[in-house]
């Protein structure tokens, strides 16, 4: 069952006057037909609620509530009066006062229903001369005279007039009810509606929520796997590479120059595959946020020229130079020395992997700024002038004379898994990882990571680290 | 259907749907001039500044009938756009009766599927099997070039088991008769489910002939 309020809403019913008129401005209106007619008028709601009450009290009501017999005889006249409900079918209802004046209570009825009463008067009907006997028998002490005078400033009114006074009340406050109406249905329909659509969405969001969570936790089973699975391989492989040593060492007997030479692929294979596999448990960390960094005073030089000597025989392998540029100006800065050179290591690695002979790589590192990051996307810059102060900052760029990578596929090259062409993953090897984890190792020390390439001509990565971590917030 | 058994009153709520600009407002003016005075209330309008219904129309009718019985019929319309589908939906909760609004035009044949479609899941999602609303189709907009041919669609109208009319809104012509069809379906359907003719000796083709009348048009049995 519908609660009645719904049910009126759904017929475009109102149940109560009070909904639909405004006080003040009924109040408004009951004064402008006081001002014009003489009239006293009140407004009562169905619930008897008084909601307008235009009226001055006639010298007739002041003398007899100044004698006790009288002030009886008035206030039950009044309260008769007050509690009057004329019918709807039947119309205006004519009450009489002692004074021999009269009271025309008029139902307020709006679309069939019945939602209170005018009530016009006290006036005395045009034919009234002289003051009735009920008047002069309501209190022992009147004065005739002093009564008769009394009642002249009691308006008088024909029947007929104060009935179209009363049909003319009652169009003025149909259309302010029909104003109401149109007004309260509107906002009734509008709250209705906002309500709807609120649950509507609500209902959408609780779908997507679900199917946010179940994506979540596959994504947490995807990573858990991937770091079982790598420790599980990486254990064996350690075997592998442990064993392969040994024999190359002679531990199991001299090995012939053959031999020797198929152990050593099997070992630097090996190497190869847990060094993939470390790759694979990084990225897997950093996704979950479970790589912390060790911060400690890094020398860039120091740093740069490890990571050369660690490219320089595969380097001369392809007849590549290694440039480090670096001068004793570039001051010391905080970082994880290890993550940093795992950094270095994956940029340089690729810069060997994608230049041909001949071609060189320059490792580089100067001093540089670096406006600090914006914790919070929403703030639309606001505080720009305070917060966003440039520091010192260390640039590590390493530039090759490489292939170089087309403009659409430069934003991509980050994302974990992504090569810029699956063939070059058969020509090149690797397996996707190390951009996106020198990405995510950079964000660690609160730094960025830039890339500008062009195609045939050579590609150049630069990664800004803050000379100094920034406060904490 | 609300049924005042204290008043002896009855109110019927029947809601004109249909597509955007198909007419639906137009034919509830064209209602409220051709009513005779007595019984036709204001017909109340919610419209954006371009003449576009923005939550709804609203005309109450009431009369009371020889049995004693006062009806009391509400006639809504919905808003067409698309985007007040809350609205929709909310305009034809209690609803005892649909006519469909449809627009004659040719290009129009889409919307008024979508339109219909649009009906159909929101009286389900009102808990209401759409089988057993009681419904009218009306093809307005019969004066303008490139429309469907009544023959047309009225081999459409056979295959299926609502009453179809022809209209011209703007002209007043057919709106009578989906109204009053619309009455009769509702009538006929409301008897079943509250016996209103055993309670109150009503049928459907009496209100039917009472309400024509009041139209100033001549009493005849009712039927499409």
């Amino acid at each position: 069952m519908n609660d009645p309020s719904t049910a009126d809403l759904y017929h475009g019913e109102i149940a109560n006057l009070e909904d639909l008129i405004d006080r003040e401005s009924l109040r408004e209106v009951c004064r402008s037909f006081f001002d014009l007619f003489g009239l006293s008028i009140r407004v009562f709601s169905a619930r008897g609620a008084l909601l307008a009450n235009v009226h001055e009290e006639r010298s007739i009501c002041r003398y007899v509530n100044s004698l006790p017999d009288g002030r009886v005889a008035c206030a039950q006249t009044v309260g008769q009066v007050q509690v009057i409900v004329p019918n709807a079918k039947e119309g205006t209802v004519v009450h009489p006062c002692f004074t021999g004046a009269i009271y025309h209570v008029v139902p307020i009825v709006y679309d069939d229903r019945q939602l209170g009463r005018i009530v016009l008067g006290p006036f005395l009907p045009a034919e009234i001369k002289e003051p009735p006997e009920s008047l002069l028998r309501v209190d022992s002490k009147i004065e005739k005279e002093r009564a008769s005078l009394a009642l002249r400033d009691m308006p008088r009114v024909r029947k007929e007039t104060a009935e179209r006074i009363a049909a003319h009340l009652r169009g003025v406050l149909d259309l302010i009810l029909f104003s109401g109406h149109r007004a309260h249905l509107t906002s009734a329909m509008h709250l209705a509606t906002v309500r709807e659509s609120y649950r509507e969405l609500a209902e959408k969001n609780a779908r997507l929520q679900d199917a946010f969570d179940k994506l979540k936790e596959l994504d947490r089973l995807k990573s858990n796997f991937l770091a079982t699975v790598s420790h599980e391989l990486r254990t064996p492989l350690t075997s592998i590479i442990g064993y392969s040593e040994m024999l190359q060492a002679g531990i199991a007997g001299d090995l012939s120059e053959e031999q020797s030479s198929f152990v050593e692929t099997i070992r630097s294979k090996g190497e190869l595959l847990l060094s993939l596999i470390s790759s694979l448990l990084d990225l897997n960390k950093l996704e979950r946020g479970q790589l912390s960094v060790e911060l400690e005073q890094v020398d860039p030089r120091a740093v740069l020229a490890e990571v050369k000597e660690t490219y320089v025989p595969e380097a001369e392998k392809k007849k590549i130079r290694i440039d480090v540029q670096c001068d004793d100006t570039v001051p010391y800065l905080q970082a994880d020395p290890v993550r940093l050179r795992q950094i270095l290591m994956n940029l340089a690695g690729n810069a060997v992997k994608f230049t041909q002979a001949e071609g060189t790589v320059v490792l580089r590192a100067v001093l540089t700024e670096i406006a600090p990051r914006s914790e919070d996307d929403d703030d639309d810059g606001v505080g720009a002038a305070l917060l966003m102060t440039p520091e010192p900052a260390i640039e590590f760029s390493v530039r090759d004379t490489g292939i170089g990578i087309a403009g659409d596929q430069l934003e991509k090259i980050f994302d974990a898994f992504y090569q810029v062409d699956g063939g070059s993953t058969r020509e090149y090897g690797g397996a996707g990882l190390g951009l996106a984890i020198a990405k995510s190792l950079t964000e660690a020390h609160h730094g960025i990571i830039r890339v500008e390439s062009r195609l045939g001509i050579g590609t150049t990565f630069a990664v800004t680290i803050p000379q100094m971590p920034p406060d904490p917030e | 259907m609300q049924l005042d058994f204290q008043s002896r009153e009855l109110t019927v709520k029947l809601v004109y749907y249909g597509p955007a600009l198909s007419g639906k407002t137009t034919n509830l003016q064209a209602i409220h001039r051709l009513l005779l005075t007595e019984g036709r209330g204001r017909l109340m309008t919610l419209e954006t500044r371009d003449d576009r219904t923005l939550f709804f129309d609203l005309l109450p009718l009431s009369f009371s009938t020889a049995s004693g019985l006062t009806v009391r019929i509400k006639l809504f319309t919905v808003p067409g756009q698309v985007i007040h589908n809350s609205t929709r939906k909310l305009v034809l909760q209690g609803a005892d009766g649909v006519a469909f609004i449809a627009d004659s035009q040719t290009h129009e044949i889409r919307a008024n599927q979508a339109s219909f479609k649009d009906l159909r899941r929101n009286l389900r999602e009102n808990g209401i099997d759409p089988s057993k609303m009681p419904l009218v189709i009306q093809y307005n907009k019969r004066d303008l070039p490139n429309i469907r041919s009544e023959e047309d669609i009225k081999r459409m109208a056979a295959m299926g088991k609502e009453p179809t009319f022809m209209a011209t809104a703007t002209h007043g012509n057919g709106v009578l008769e989906t109204f009053l069809g619309l009455v009769n379906e509702t009538w006929s359907h409301l008897e079943k489910e509250h016996a209103l003719k055993e309670r109150f000796g009503l049928e459907a083709s009496d209100v039917v002939n009472d309400l024509r009348t009041r139209f100033g048009a001549p009493a005849k049995p009712a039927g499409s």
